[in-house]
C-alpha cells in the first residue's frame, strides 16, 4: 500500500468520525432535552391542576418500577407488540394491525392449550396463528395493493368482535360465563422462583429477532426494501417478499406476545377484551420509543410498562384522575419518540412518494 | 438508527431518571405514616370512573362511608385484566388497608386467584361471587328478582295507561343474573294480573350482548312492532339503544310507548319517554362492605342485599336528582338541567303510574320487607327453564322459596 492512500484512508476515517462524533453530540442533546423537557411540561400541568409534581413523580417511578416481577410481565406483550409494529416498519410497511395479531394469538394460545394441556403446543400456535394473519396483511398490500393500515384496522374490528363472538357465546367458563374456558393449571407458565419465565422468552424472541434483522439474509433484504424497495430490485431481490415475510414476522412476534399473556398472567380471556385491548396499539408508541431497534424495544416495553403500573398507583396515592397519570405518560412519551418519528416519517413519506 | 446511537439514547434517559429517582429517593415515601383512621382501597372496573352506572355509584358509596363512618377511602382503576392479580397481590402486601372492595364482575378469576395467599387481608367483591367462602372474603351479591317484580307490577300498570296490554324486556345474554330478572319481572306481571284481573302479554328478549347499541335497537323495534307499550332495559349499554328506539318511536308518531332503565338512575336519558328506573345499588353495598370493617361486623362468605336492606328497589327523586346531576357534570346531559329532570319524571309519575298500581307495588314489597316472601335463585337453566314455564301459567309460587301468594 502506497503511503499516498494510506494516509488518505486515515483521513477518510477521522473524517467519519468527527461527522459520526457530531450525531453522538446530536443524539445526546436530543434525547436528554426530549427527556427534560416531557417532565417539566408534566410538572406544569400538574402544578396547573393542584398536584405536587415531585409528589407525582416519585409515586409513578417509585411504585411503577418498584415490582419487578409485576413489571416484567407486564413489559412482556408490550414488548412482542412493540417488535409487530416495528419489524414490518423496518421493511416499509405500517403494521396497525398488532391488536387483531395478538387477539388471535392469545385466542389459539388458549384453545391450544386447553386441549392439549401443553404450554409449547400453545405458545408455537398462537405465534403462528400471529404470524400469518400478519403474512395475510403482507399479501394483500403486495398482491393486490391493498393498503396496509386500513386493511390492518378493518381486520383489527373483524377479529375483535369475532373473538367476543367465540369467548362469549361457544367457549365460556360455565362457572363464570363472562371468562374464557381457562388454561388448564398443567398448561400455565409459572415464574421459576420469581423470574418471569414469559419475559426471559419474550428477550430471547427479541434477541433472535435481532439476530435475523442484523445477521441473516432476510433481515438484510428487509432492511434494504425499507429504506429503497427500487435498490432492493436492482440488487437482485425481491422486496414483495421481503414485505411478506416483514409481516409475518411481526404478526409472529404479536401472536407469541398474546400466547405469554394467556398462559403465563391471565390463564383466561374475558368477553370484552378487556385482557388484551389496546396492547397492539400501546405496542406502536413502544416501537418507536425503541427506535425500531429489537434490544431498544425491550428497554422501551420495560420503561413503557413501569409508567403504565405507576400511573395507577398515581391515582391510588394522590386521588388523581386516571386520565391524568395517561396523560402524563403520553407526554413522556411521545416526547421521547418525536424527534425520531418526525425524521422517520420523513424519509418514509419521500421514499414512497418517489416510488409511488 | 445505528446501535450505539440506541445505546446512547438508553444511557442519557437512563441517567437523568437514576438522578432524578435518587433526589426523589432522599424527598422520602409519598403516603407513608397517618394516623390509625380506617383505610380503604376501592378497586374500579377497568373502565373506572365516568360510566353513571356501576364505577360512579361505588364511588358514591364510598364518599358516603369517608363522610359518615370517618374513614380514608383511596381509588384505583387498574389498566387491565392482566394488572389486576399483581395490583391485589401488593396492595395485600403492603398491609396498608384494612378493607379492599373490588367493583364488578372482572375481579372474580383474580381475587379467586389471591384471596388465600393473604388470610389477614379482607376484600369485599361487589355484585359477583367466586363461589368459594373465605373468611377474609365478602361477596355482596343483590337479590335482583325483587326490584324486577316491582318494575313488573308498575311497567303493567303503565301499559293499560298507555292504551295496550304488552309489555317486553329487552335483555342482555342469558345467564344467571339476567335469570333472576327475568323471573322477578316474570312475577311482577303475573301479580298485576291476579290482583287487578287485567290479562298482560308479556314478551322478553335475549340480544346475547351487553354493549351493542345497534343490537338494542333493532330488538325494541321489534317488540314495540309486536305492540309492547312499555320496555324494561336489561342489557347495558345495549339497552341505550333501546332508549334510542323509543324516542324514535315516541317521535315519528308511531305510537306512545315507554321505557324503564335499570341499576343507576337513568331516567336523566330521556325524562320524557323512561318515567322510572330500577336499582341496584352498588353504593349500598359498597358502604356496607365498608361498615362491616369499622363496626367489626365483618363477616365472609356471600352477602345479598334486596329491598330490606334497601341494596335494590324503585330510584326515588333523590336518586333520579344525584345521577341527572352527575349526567350534568360530564355534559352528558344537555337539553335539561337536573331539576328540570326531576319534574318532568315526577310529572311523568303521577300521569303514567296510577295510585292503585303504586298500591299494589307497596302490597308486595311489605310481603318482601317482611321477609313474608323470598324468591328462588336459580342454579341450572333447567330450573330457571321450569320456573319461568310455571310463571307463564299463573302459578306465583313457582317463583318462591319461601311463602306464597294467595289470592
Amino acid at each position: 500500500m502506497s503511503k499516498g492512500s494510506l494516509s488518505k484512508l486515515i483521513e477518510t476515517l477521522s473524517e467519519r468520525l468527527l461527522t459520526e462524533r457530531r450525531e453522538y453530540l446530536a443524539t445526546l442533546i436530543e434525547t436528554s432535552s426530549s427527556l427534560i423537557l416531557a417532565l417539566l411540561a408534566g410538572g406544569i400541568v400538574l402544578a396547573v391542576l393542584g398536584y405536587d409534581p415531585l409528589n407525582v413523580y416519585n409515586i409513578l417511578f417509585r411504585y411503577g418500577f418498584g415490582n419487578i416481577r409485576y413489571l416484567l410481565d407486564k413489559s412482556t406483550p408490550l414488548m412482542m407488540t412493540g417488535l409487530a409494529f416495528a419489524i414490518p416498519l423496518i421493511a416499509g410497511l405500517f403494521n396497525i394491525g398488532g391488536e387483531s395479531q395478538l387477539y388471535i394469538g392469545a385466542f389459539i394460545a388458549l384453545l391450544a392449550a386447553y386441549y392439549t394441556h401443553s404450554h409449547v403446543i400453545g405458545i408455537l400456535a398462537g405465534t403462528i396463528a400471529g404470524g400469518l394473519l400478519g403474512a395475510f396483511i403482507g399479501i394483500l398490500r403486495v398482491y393486490r395493493g391493498i393498503n396496509e393500515v386500513i386493511s390492518s384496522i378493518m381486520v383489527n374490528w373483524i377479529f375483535f368482535y369475532l373473538i367476543i363472538y367465540l369467548i362469549s357465546g361457544v367457549y365460556y367458563n360455565p362457572e363464570r360465563p363472562h371468562e374464557s374456558i381457562p388454561i388448564p393449571k398443567d398448561a400455565r407458565i409459572y415464574p421459576i422462583s420469581n423470574i418471569s419465565v414469559i419475559f426471559a422468552i419474550a428477550v430471547l424472541a427479541s434477541i433472535l429477532y435481532y439476530i435475523i434483522l442484523f445477521h441473516t439474509d432476510i433481515g438484510y433484504k428487509m432492511r434494504v426494501t425499507g429504506l429503497s424497495t427500487a435498490s432492493a430490485k436492482y440488487a437482485g431481490f425481491n422486496p414483495d417478499l421481503s414485505m411478506i415475510y416483514s409481516m409475518l414476522l411481526g404478526g409472529a412476534a404479536a401472536g407469541l406476545g398474546g400466547a405469554l399473556l394467556v398462559l403465563g398472567m391471565t390463564y383466561s380471556i374475558d368477553d370484552m377484551l378487556s385482557a388484551v385491548y389496546g396492547l397492539g396499539f400501546t405496542g406502536i408508541g413502544i416501537g418507536l420509543l425503541g427506535r425500531l431497534h429489537p434490544i431498544g424495544i425491550i428497554l422501551a416495553s420495560i420503561f413503557f410498562s413501569g409508567l403504565l403500573i405507576g400511573g395507577q398507583w398515581v391515582e391510588l396515592k394522590t386521588g388523581a384522575p386516571p386520565e391524568l397519570a395517561d396523560t402524563l405518560i403520553g407526554v413522556i412519551v411521545i416526547a421521547l419518540a418525536i424527534p425520531y418519528v418526525y425524521k422517520l416519517l420523513v424519509s418514509r413519506l419521500i421514499q414512497r412518494r418517489v416510488i409511488e | 438508527m445505528s446501535s450505539s446511537k440506541l445505546i446512547l439514547s438508553i444511557v442519557v434517559i437512563l441517567v437523568i431518571l437514576v438522578g432524578a429517582g435518587l433526589y426523589l429517593y432522599y424527598q422520602g415515601f409519598p403516603g407513608m405514616g397517618g394516623g390509625k383512621k380506617i383505610k380503604v382501597a376501592v378497586l374500579f372496573d377497568v373502565g373506572g370512573r365516568g360510566d353513571l352506572s356501576f364505577n360512579d355509584m361505588a364511588y358514591l358509596g364510598a364518599e358516603r362511608a369517608e363522610k359518615e363512618l370517618n374513614v380514608e377511602v383511596e381509588y384505583m382503576t387498574p389498566k387491565s385484566l392482566e394488572d389486576m392479580i399483581p395490583l391485589l397481590k401488593q396492595l395485600s402486601e403492603s398491609g396498608e388497608y384494612d378493607l379492599l372492595v373490588l367493583v364488578g364482575f372482572l375481579w372474580t378469576g383474580p381475587l379467586n386467584a389471591t384471596a388465600d395467599q393473604y388470610p389477614n387481608q379482607k376484600f369485599a367483591l361487589i355484585d359477583s361471587t367466586t363461589g368459594v367462602v373465605r373468611p377474609n372474603e365478602a361477596d355482596i351479591l343483590f337479590r335482583e328478582q325483587e326490584c324486577a317484580a316491582l318494575i313488573g307490577i308498575i311497567a303493567s300498570g303503565m301499559a293499560y295507561e298507555l292504551g295496550g296490554s304488552t309489555i317486553g324486556a329487552v335483555a342482555g345474554m342469558d345467564i344467571p343474573p339476567l335469570w333472576k330478572f327475568h323471573i322477578g319481572y316474570l312475577f311482577g306481571v303475573k301479580y298485576f294480573e291476579l290482583k287487578t284481573g287485567k290479562p298482560v302479554n308479556f314478551l322478553w328478549q335475549y340480544t346475547g350482548t351487553f354493549t351493542d347499541t345497534q343490537v338494542g335497537y333493532s330488538t325494541a323495534t321489534q317488540l314495540l312492532q309486536q305492540g309492547a307499550k312499555v320496555l324494561y332495559g336489561l342489557a347495558g349499554l345495549t339497552h341505550v339503544g333501546m332508549f334510542n328506539a323509543i324516542i324514535d318511536w315516541n317521535k315519528q308518531g308511531k305510537g306512545k310507548a315507554l321505557a324503564i332503565g335499570q341499576d343507576a338512575s337513568q331516567e336523566w336519558y330521556a325524562p320524557e319517554y323512561i318515567p322510572v328506573s330500577g336499582a341496584k345499588r352498588v353504593d349500598v353495598a359498597v358502604y356496607h362492605a365498608i361498615e362491616m370493617v369499622v363496626k367489626n361486623t365483618w363477616k365472609g362468605g356471600i352477602i345479598t342485599l334486596g329491598l330490606k336492606e334497601e341494596g335494590v328497589g324503585i330510584w326515588d327523586e333523590d336518586g333520579v336528582k344525584s345521577f341527572a346531576e352527575l349526567a350534568y357534570e360530564t355534559k352528558q346531559l344537555k337539553d335539561h338541567t337536573p331539576d328540570d329532570v326531576v319534574s318532568i319524571v315526577k310529572q311523568m309519575r303521577s300521569k303514567y303510574i296510577k295510585g292503585y298500581v303504586w298500591d299494589l307495588v307497596h302490597e308486595l314489597e311489605q310481603k318482601i320487607k317482611n321477609g313474608e316472601i323470598a324468591f328462588k335463585t336459580p342454579l341450572t337453566h333447567d330450573e330457571y327453564d321450569q320456573i319461568i314455564q310455571q310463571l307463564m301459567q299463573g302459578n306465583l309460587d313457582a317463583a318462591l322459596e319461601k311463602g306464597s301468594i294467595a289470592s
